[in-house]
């Protein structure tokens, strides 16, 4: 038996820590808001790290921003480090310098500088591979600007650098990794034992050399001999490297060019082809990571463990005195230090979790329906539990991800799949990928949000740059200058996109659990909105939509009335109208109400819904505050709508869910709803005049053959018209007969008693004409009748489409 | 820093299909360029209207023109330093010895080696005993000890009031009979003998005490030590005994002077009430609030006056526990700015610290004269921040230029030995704040500031703040005033622990609003029913039997 991770896995979490240079007191942005602290800003920039993918760079798993501006960094660390190595060979050596210059060339086409290269961050697998590891660091302190401690180990660090603060460019690698190997190719220690300021002043004296750099090392080193021994080419390649004038110098690029890689190059191209199918199933470090954490794995702990982060009571770092402007004095702290040791933690924790599992579970496979028995059975035993536990579960969080996967890989055509899937759960690494197949993104959506021009000023600007600051703010990532900077592109995106519409305030609240969840692909992200909006939000954004929020909050109060009488006639008296809460509610589809958090589980499954669900999702949260409505007044619910209690997501996606389940559809139709293929022969009465909704002919008889026993019919014409032809099982309540200005149900008599008691069935007003059965609909709902409805077309209606379902009575 | 770049054009022709004409776009180019490349190809195909075909061949030519303009303008750049070192125009030697005191100050490698202090060895050690079975036996020696010195304290008060009351008699007769017998010259110098007297007397028992107190912390803070290197090795569930320091020898009045303290703590009604809150509109961040009415000082105070008493009192084993925790407890005091040397409540404070042993920390004595240097930093640092500002800041010369501490300055004195607190934060204040208009940009609101953040940065998660900015009760405080000042405070710290979320510190659980004892109940009941207004409570969790989750049963 094979478990389903492997044992001879040799890759490794890798734990790095540092501070961000804290701000000094009181600065203020030139908005006038406080400063990002240079943690948050570390943070967002390195997002960009997670996503670089390459055989020779250590992927990024995670940034964790830790109390105090401390920052841990969580790699990939396959291997020992280059420093351990001993006795290389020569070609065992232009072999890693080789695979150094593929990973630097690679990192040069993406605009990074390593710039902190050193046997320590050269890692070397067992096949002899090599990998660069913590190579970010300078590119996410942007530039070391946002930490306090210099980039870059003295000995290997290019002169250049010390007689210039500003930006480094790709030719500095090339330096240290001339150095590094010009010191493996000597086979001995440069400077052994010299201090400090020693070693810095050797590496700036190279400066006045006058021809090679790697000879006069070679004699200050006592090894001029080796270096005579040495081929040519090898030479040729540290000269390159090693030239004090940066024209001389060559790019990582270029050094790949020379003769002595020319073997290499073509043996690359031969096994490209060949290792594409190889290790298909082997799982990716960063889920392997995302389980190692719910396995119980936690960074910070190991760090602790190994002593790299050291706890200093807080009370013994407590300044002295702190003066009016902040500064303060007497602090006896010393923590802060640079320390660039690595912690490495083997995947333990998680293959024991995950010892029973065999290997084959990581390649399901799938039936000609795209879909596996084994998961189904898998979610029909945990669907009784909490999302929240299922999201906490290691082995369930492995097999949802195992099959994700594999239909996201083949999407488009594992949509249906993917739905199905998705009425589920969905694991949270997978979620952007599948909300998008939700949304039913495809295509090249990289090379169409990229013709959008997101530059050009526009007299919306100045509107979103005032908003952005105040959008989601708590979220790390949403806080961080990139955060910023990429809610804006794709606002002003979608505002050029979409020249018919204008920028409402809340499209910001819209748009961030979109780039909360495609962080690194604002294409995806702008994609998932530009088919969000349309679907859930249609012609919300007209530069007038008053017509369509009013519509919209009218249907709204037709479904609190059809829903909960009782709330929704206290409203009516208080004179609460939704236009003094809602509002914000559906125009951002609640996300300007709770934290992304809670968003993304309610989204979860208002995506699986249409254009109505978001009305359930407002009843579910009016259920919610339903006791505390109905004792308040006018000016208790202003309040308490103005700062939202708490609300219990779980159970507001569930009652919104089996509330959207059970309704028919064209109770919730609208005029302005965006798929109209069922709503053409429907004619709405002018929003605002009705109080109850109306009822489709198709979706009645529907009911009344599929759940026969949820249907309580009122027929409301005189006698004789009822005993002529009427439903069977019907109630005859004549409209005639009817008080409307008394407003007790018992006036109707002892037929009414179904009504009364009527918990979960629908009440379906069937009469002559559209006016006489709103005004009796309206009545029975001031009785607090529940489920309410009057049949659209009335008896006409239904004899032209169903007569034979008309009895006559006697 | 201001980035550096170059303007670059970027020209670009193409040919047209039809004629012989050649198309040529200019564009101005920013190097290092900072975007897109794509992105501006899309622009400038778009902006210039170019037919579909020329796209591929813009971008490579684009890209390519870029990479090698880069290049070039580093390369150009380290060339001109490079020379400019070469010829000895750069000082070398100087830019060694900042990057040598960079990398020294900043990365562990270079680093002076810092082993563990003394202090946060025996922090170490002492958070780990008091969590474990010989935290009894640590309040109990603790306890004991404090008592010891209190007695002696007791008896040098004692001594003091007798010498005190005997100097006074004498110079009453002497008084008295001047003109018969004593003469001018006598009376001064019995004066000056009574002087000579009182501080003799006083450095007979402040030697004592010190030597006492002295004993006490060295013969604890072996014990400590030693109690943990047993437990280590022989896992003893139950601890050694605890070290005994001889009482010095007693004076002859101690036996009547014990049991004369039977004043204890001043009997008014406590008044509080609690409130559980949440704050932030989407993320919601919980707290509790409490408001009271009490003496500040009643914090410091172990109320273990009843000398008999063998057990310490619980609160002690609360502060005990949380000394080294993430978890601290503060309080604001409003003081002067003469740190405690001459009266007022600091100096209240320093006598109540001083009548047991400080363990931990230097005493408070030691403390006041370290931050005396502090403000001597603090004054210079002050003078040389405002000499940038000057121009800005002019009518604030004469405050700025003080030598003292100013209002809303703040200094933060550290304690083991009191009743529930662990770090005071002395806030100077001054008259001003009787006034009835102060409002937010008031300086000791703006420490209240720094206080939260202080707080923060620390991890002291209780923090007591009187509510009013004052301790007594007076004339000027009308209800209106009080009203006025606890709005103003509630909604500045409401401010505070909003922005708070975003300094990446510590979440203040617990606040309390201490309000000074002796207000009615009245003001008190209006004071806190403002507090849900201004700050979100959160509801109450209800359970209902009755209303299940699900739908309605069918």
């Amino acid at each position: 038996m094979c478990p389903a991770l492997l044992e001879n896995e040799e890759r490794c979490f890798g734990g790095m820590t540092f501070f961000a240079r804290s701000h000094p007191a009181e600065l203020c942005g030139s908005n006038g808001l406080p400063l990002t602290p240079n943690s948050i800003t570390i943070l967002g920039k390195s997002q960009f790290m997670k996503t670089i993918q390459h055989p020779n760079l250590s992927t990024y798993l995670d940034i964790i921003r830790s109390k105090h501006e401390r920052t841990i960094v969580v790699a990939e660390y396959r291997g020992e480090a280059l420093a351990t190595k001993e006795n290389l060979s020569n070609d065992d050596i232009i072999k890693i310098a080789y695979q150094c210059l593929i990973g630097l060339k690679y990192m040069n086409e993406l605009g990074l500088v390593h710039s902190h290269l050193s046997p320590e961050n050269i890692l070397i697998n067992k096949n002899g591979d090599v990998q660069l590891y913590n190579f970010g660091l300078y590119y996410m302190t942007d530039h070391g600007k946002n930490v306090s401690f210099p980039i870059g180990y003295p000995k290997y660090t290019a002169p250049e650098i010390f007689l210039n603060n500003g930006v480094r460019s790709f030719k500095v690698d090339s330096w240290s990794l001339g150095m590094i190997i010009a010191e493996r190719l000597l086979k001995c220690t440069l400077w052994p034992g010299v201090k400090l300021s020693q070693c810095l002043r050797k590496v700036l004296s190279l400066i006045h050399t006058e021809n090679s750099v790697f000879e006069r090392l070679s004699r200050e080193n006592n090894c001029y001999r080796i270096y005579e021994n040495l081929p040519e080419d090898i030479k040729d390649f540290v000269n390159s490297c090693l030239q004090i004038h940066t024209s001389l110098r060559k790019v990582p690029e270029d050094l790949l060019s020379l003769p002595i890689f020319e073997n290499f190059l073509k043996k690359d191209a031969e096994e490209m082809e060949d290792k594409l199918y190889k290790n298909v199933i082997s799982r990716k470090m960063d889920e392997l990571y995302y389980l190692w954490q719910l396995a119980g794995g936690d960074m910070l702990m190991e760090l602790k463990k190994q002593g790299l982060i050291r706890s200093r009571p807080p009370i013994l770092s407590i300044p002295n005195l702190i003066i009016l402007l902040g500064q303060m004095f007497g602090r006896r702290d010393i923590a802060g230090l640079l320390d660039l040791r690595v912690i490495k933690v083997p995947l333990n924790t998680l293959n024991q979790r995950l010892s029973h599992i065999l290997y084959v579970a990581n390649y399901p496979r799938l039936t000609s329906d795209m879909h596996v028995q084994a998961q189904d059975d898998l979610t029909e035993a945990a669907s009784q539990l909490p999302l929240i536990i299922r999201e906490r579960d290691t082995e369930y969080q492995f097999h949802r991800i195992v099959l994700y996967d594999r239909l996201l890989q083949i999407y488009p055509i594992t949509k249906d799949t993917i739905i199905r899937e998705a009425h589920k759960d969905i694991p949270p690494p997978v979620r952007g990928a599948v909300w998008a197949a939700l949304l039913n993104v495809t295509g090249d959506i990289q090379k169409r949000y990229d013709m959008i021009d997101k530059e050009t000023p526009t007299h919306t600007d100045r509107q979103i740059e005032v908003d952005i600051p105040r959008c989601h703010q708590y979220s790390e990532l949403l806080s961080s200058g990139a955060g910023h900077e990429r809610l804006q592109r794709l606002l002003k995106a979608w505002v050029r996109d979409n020249p018919h519409y204008v920028y409402w305030q809340g499209l910001d609240s819209l748009t961030a659990p979109f780039l909360y969840l495609n962080f690194n692909n604002e294409a995806r992200a702008f994609a998932c909105l530009s088919a969000f909006i349309p679907k859930y939000l249609h012609k919300f954004f007209l530069k007038d939509n008053s017509a369509v929020i009013q519509e919209y909050l009218g249907k709204f109060s037709q479904i609190i009335a059809f829903y909960d009488p009782q709330l929704a006639n206290h409203l009516k008296s208080i004179n609460f109208v939704p236009e003094l809460f809602a509002i914000p509610w559906f125009l951002t589809m609640f996300s300007h109400v709770f934290p992304i958090h809670k968003i993304l589980h309610l989204w979860d499954k208002l995506l699986l819904g249409d254009s109505s669900f978001p009305l359930f999702v407002g009843l579910a949260i009016l259920k919610q505050l339903r006791d505390s409505l109905l004792t308040s007044g006018f000016n208790e619910c202003i309040l308490l709508f103005s700062d939202l209690p708490e609300i219990d997501i779980e159970l507001c996606v569930k009652d919104s869910m089996s509330m959207y389940q059970r309704t028919p559809a064209s109770i919730t139709y609208r005029r302005h709803q965006f798929n109209q293929s069922k709503a053409t022969s429907w004619s709405e009465p002018e929003p605002g005049t009705e109080r109850m909704p109306r009822i489709s002919v198709d979706d009645f008889l529907d009911l009344l053959n599929n759940t026969p026993e949820r249907v309580i019919i009122v027929d409301i014409r005189n006698n004789i018209q009822f005993e002529r032809g009427a439903i069977p099982n019907s109630i005859n309540i004549p409209f005639t007969s009817v008080q409307l200005a008394h407003v007790q149900i018992d006036t109707l008599g002892p037929q009414a008693k179904p009504l009364t008691d009527n918990k979960d069935s629908i009440v379906v007003i069937i009469g002559l004409n559209d006016q006489n059965n709103a005004l009796f609909a309206e009545f029975l709902t001031s009785c607090q009748v529940f489920g309410i409805c009057s049949l659209q077309g009335g008896i006409y209606a239904l004899r032209s489409k169903a007569a034979n379902i008309l009895h006559r009575s006697r | 820093m201001e980035e550096e770049y170059i303007e670059k054009t970027f020209i670009f022709k193409f040919p047209t299909c039809t004629s012989n004409q050649e198309y040529c776009l200019k564009i101005p180019l920013k190097i290092p360029f900072q975007g897109s490349i794509i992105e501006l190809v899309y622009r400038i195909m778009s902006s210039f209207k170019l037919p579909p075909y020329v796209q591929s061949d813009l971008y490579n030519s684009l890209s390519a023109n870029i990479k090698e303009w880069t290049l070039k303008f580093h390369d150009d750049k380290t060339e001109k330093l490079i020379d400019a070192a070469k010829s000895g125009d750069l000082d070398v030697e100087e830019i060694i010895k900042k990057w040598e005191k960079n990398y020294k100050l900043k990365t562990v490698e270079y680093a002076e080696p810092i082993g563990t202090t003394d202090e946060e060895l025996f922090a170490a050690a002492y958070h780990r005993l008091v969590h474990s079975p010989s935290l009894e036996p640590i309040l109990q020696a603790e306890h004991k000890f404090g008592k010891d010195v209190t007695e002696v304290i007791k008896m040098r008060d004692k001594d003091y009031q007798q010498l005190t009351q005997k100097q006074t008699e004498e110079m009453h007769v002497a008084v008295e009979t001047l003109e018969a017998g004593s003469t001018e010259k006598s009376i001064n110098d019995m004066a000056a003998r009574h002087f000579e007297e009182q501080s003799l007397l006083q450095g007979h028992w402040g030697s004592k005490v010190d030597a006492l107190k002295l004993e006490q912390r060295r013969q604890y803070r072996n014990w400590i030590m030693r109690l943990l290197e047993e437990q280590q090795t022989n896992m003893l569930p139950t601890p050694v005994e605890s070290p005994m320091v001889p009482m010095p020898p007693l004076g002859q009045g101690f036996y009547n002077c014990v049991k004369d303290d039977k004043k204890g703590v001043s009997h008014y009604q406590q008044l509080e009430e609690s409130f559980t809150i949440h704050l932030g509109s989407q993320m919601k961040q919980m707290h509790n609030i409490r408001i009271l009415t009490g003496d500040v000082l009643d914090f410091c105070r172990t109320k273990n006056s009843d000398s008999e008493s063998i057990d310490p009192t619980p609160q002690r084993l609360q502060t005990a526990l949380g000394l080294y925790s993430n978890d601290l407890c503060g309080l604001v005091l409003l003081s002067d700015n003469h740190l405690g040397s001459y009266s007022g409540i600091t100096k209240e404070l320093i006598s109540i610290s001083q009548l047991t042993t400080e363990f931990h920390f230097p005493p408070i004595d030691e403390q006041l004269e370290k931050i005396r240097e502090d403000v001597k930093d603090a004054v210079a640092w002050r003078q040389a921040h405002h000499k940038e500002d000057n121009d800005l800041q002019q009518h604030t010369k004469k405050s700025t230029l003080s030598k003292t501490l100013q209002t809303g300055d703040v200094f933060i004195t550290r304690h083991s030995n009191l009743a529930q607190v662990h770090v005071i934060f002395h806030m100077v204040v001054n008259d001003s704040l009787r006034s009835g208009d102060i409002n937010s940009r008031h300086p000791a609101i703006l420490g209240l500031r720094n206080i939260l953040k202080t707080a923060c940065c620390n991890d002291v998660t209780t923090l007591t703040i009187p509510v009013l900015l004052v301790h007594e009760m007076t004339e000027e405080m009308t209800v209106a005033w009080c009203t006025k000042r606890a709005e103003l405070v509630f909604k500045c710290v409401k401010g505070f622990m909003i922005e708070m979320s975003s300094w990446g510190g510590a979440e203040l659980k617990n606040l309390q609003f201490l309000v000074p004892k002796g207000m009615s109940e009245e003001v008190f009941g209006t004071l806190a029913t403002m507090l849900p207004s201004i700050f979100r409570v959160s509801n109450p969790l209800v359970f209902k039997a009755t209303s299940t989750p699900q739908t309605p049963k069918k």
